[in-house]
């Protein structure tokens, strides 16, 4: 299978106000490959979601190489970077971030506002399929505050995979959401990003969440080391 | 180009859903606008109307007075070619004598001294003459067997009001009587001003009260930037003609110290200056509260694939969208306000037709708009491409 991303040796440290340093991620080694569902499991604090920007191109590393498509990441400038993301990565998050005041298509439109060509054009169009797909047709025009969790989350999935991107970043998908919901949602977003032949990294310290995926890690002060995807509950 | 459309269409959405907030924070720019055009608008009017009283008193930029004066009196004959010459030589379209005299008219209800001026028919271009009734002079009033007046308001009643389609006379008396034709009425220059007329110089002559013409000025209207050029011009061929004498070729009108109204507009520029600050403070205030408010809308959009020149020309866009939308309102505002006859009557009581509201003036409240909406949204805009992707997603 194509190679997707690759981080070899990747450190990310930030400078403290004291002027001392604090290391996130130590020499993390980690190759994503097209169709992947890879889990990053970990406590809080262990410099899971540092990971996840690094993959989701919205950070450089310190130290180390990333490259995205076989492109090296430090190379690309801020807004070949985003375009990058733009087209190539799709984010879903644990609180959902649906934009306020706009209706569940709104939603799903958004991203493609950012696209170049037919796609901008057509892009009630494309969100009312991507909507189908998730099963919320029918609600597009319903305010978010007026959907459930699950719903809400699926609106997100939508949204991330509008503009079909290549790799799938969900961060705590299920975090804010129950048991059965999560399973549902996360049934649905292994559905969709096996459909569309994209690659999906989940960040967890949901050991259930965790089970569903083909590969897992698990990353303890900054190391990232493969470890067994685990017999989840749901799984 | 779909870059551009796309920016617009997220603009014209965020307006859209935040339209109560943003309403409110249009409203004062709308407010500041109407202001701003208000006070242009107004002040447009009111040089206009102090432009036209300025004029019918010492007649249109540039208006140039001749005399000749020494210690005997010039011959009037000699002085008129001398003048002709100068019409025809230097092409001077509008000109006219103007000589005062008093003479006593016969009215029904006894006789009456009049105010006379004597003028020629350029007198009333020069002076913007409006006439209120019938016609000014035309150039074959002259040869009128009875002489035309145009009169004043309080004249006309003196007379009783004829209607003027039945030619109506009066009878200038003293030492030669005439019966003169009114064939015009001018509005009374002032509440309560006694009866005046206008004639034609030769028809004065005619009537016999033409003694007093070679005491009266000359005027002639040239063109502004000719007017210091012609004035040396004319002193030189005036003293030739006239050696020993004191020649006086000199501006009449307003302006011939320099444009009175600067001051004025100046002052009006700095006071709509000042309306328009505060107005643009408002709305930067309101813009980065906005912005502090969406930092984690920003960062979702920037995980999407918003460049940092998206999202600043999306914030700037806004501003700029909803300011000029409250721009064409508060213009609108303004000319409502500035063209309500009431307003008009008080700012410029002077004028009988009113100026169309100055076109600069909507433009300047347009333009100022969009410029305040661009520099109120550029700094929050800088906030917005500032802001931390990972920071704002979490936040």
């Amino acid at each position: 299978m194509e190679e997707l991303v690759s981080l070899k040796g990747v450190t990310r440290t930030v400078l403290l106000p004291d002027e001392q340093e604090l290391h996130i991620l130590r020499g993390v080694d980690l190759t994503v490959c097209s169709g992947d569902h890879t889990a990053v499991i970990g406590r809080s604090g262990c410099g899971k979601s540092t990971l996840l920007n690094l993959l989701g191109l919205l950070d450089l590393p310190t130290s180390g190489e990333l490259r995205f498509q076989g492109t090296p990441v430090e190379r690309l400038g801020n807004n070949e970077r985003a375009k990058l993301r733009g087209s190539s990565v799709g984010f879903v998050f644990q609180q959902f971030n649906l934009l306020p005041g706009r209706s569940a298509l709104d939603n799903v439109t958004t991203p493609l506002l950012y696209a170049r060509g037919p796609a901008v054009w057509k892009r009630r169009e494309l969100a009312m399929d991507m909507l189908d797909r998730v099963g919320l047709a029918c609600r597009a025009e319903t305010m978010p505050n007026m959907l459930s969790g699950g719903e809400q989350q699926r609106v997100a999935i939508a949204r991330a995979l509008v503009r079909r991107p290549r790799l799938i970043l969900a961060d705590e998908p299920t975090g804010a959401l129950d048991v059965d919901t999560g399973q549902a949602v996360m049934a649905l977003l292994d559905t969709v990003a096996t459909e569309t032949g994209a690659a999906l990294i989940t960040i967890t310290h949901d050991v259930n969440v965790a089970g569903l995926a083909r590969a897992c890690y698990r990353l303890e002060s900054g190391v990232l080391t493969p470890t067994e995807v685990p017999a989840g509950v749901l799984a | 180009m779909t870059g551009v459309v796309s920016a617009l269409v997220e603009a014209w959405q965020e307006l859209r859903i935040n339209k109560t907030r943003i309403l409110l924070a249009l409203v004062g720019v709308a407010l500041s606008v109407a202001a701003l055009t208000s006070v242009v608008g107004v002040g447009n009017l009111a040089c206009e109307g102090f432009k036209s009283a300025a004029e019918r008193n010492g007649g249109r930029s540039a208006t140039l007075g001749l005399g000749v004066f020494g210690p005997t009196q010039a011959d009037p004959q000699k002085l008129e070619e001398a003048y002709s010459g100068i019409i025809e030589r230097y092409g001077i379209k509008y000109y006219s004598h103007l000589s005062p005299a008093q003479q006593s008219f016969q009215f029904p209800n006894g006789v009456q001294q009049v105010q006379l001026q004597v003028v020629d028919p350029g007198y009333g271009v020069i002076h913007r003459v409006d006439v209120s009734q019938g016609s000014w002079f035309a150039a074959d009033d002259e040869d009128r067997l009875a002489p035309a007046l145009v009169v004043s308001e309080a004249f006309y009643n003196a007379a009783g009001r004829p209607n003027l389609v039945t030619h109506p006379k009066v009878t200038l008396t003293g030492s030669q009587a005439t019966t003169a034709v009114i064939i015009g009425v001018t509005p009374d220059p002032y509440p309560q001003s006694p009866p005046s007329a206008y004639m034609l110089t030769r028809a004065a002559e005619r009537a016999g009260i033409g003694a007093m013409v070679g005491m009266g000025q000359f005027k002639l209207w040239v063109q502004d930037g000719q007017a210091e050029a012609l004035k040396a011009a004319i002193t030189s061929d005036l003293q030739q003609q006239f050696p020993g004498m004191q020649i006086q070729a000199e501006r009449m009108d307003y302006a011939s110290h320099g444009d009175p109204f600067a001051a004025v507009q100046l002052a009006v520029g700095g006071i709509a200056g000042l309306v328009l600050l505060l107005g643009a403070v408002g709305m930067l205030n309101i813009s980065m509260v906005t912005v502090r408010y969406r930092v984690r809308e920003i960062g979702i959009r920037r995980s999407f694939g918003a460049t940092s020149q998206r999202i600043f020309l999306g914030v700037m866009m806004e501003s700029v969208v909803a300011t000029a939308v409250a721009g064409l309102a508060g213009v609108m505002l303004a000319v409502a306000v500035v063209k309500n006859p009431w307003i008009e009557s008080k700012i410029a009581p002077d004028l009988t037709e009113y100026p169309a509201f100055p076109i600069e003036a909507a433009m300047l409240g347009l333009g100022a708009a969009i410029l305040v909406g661009a520099l109120a949204g550029a700094i929050p805009a800088l906030v917005a491409v500032r802001v931390k992707v990972i920071d704002a997603i979490r936040f």
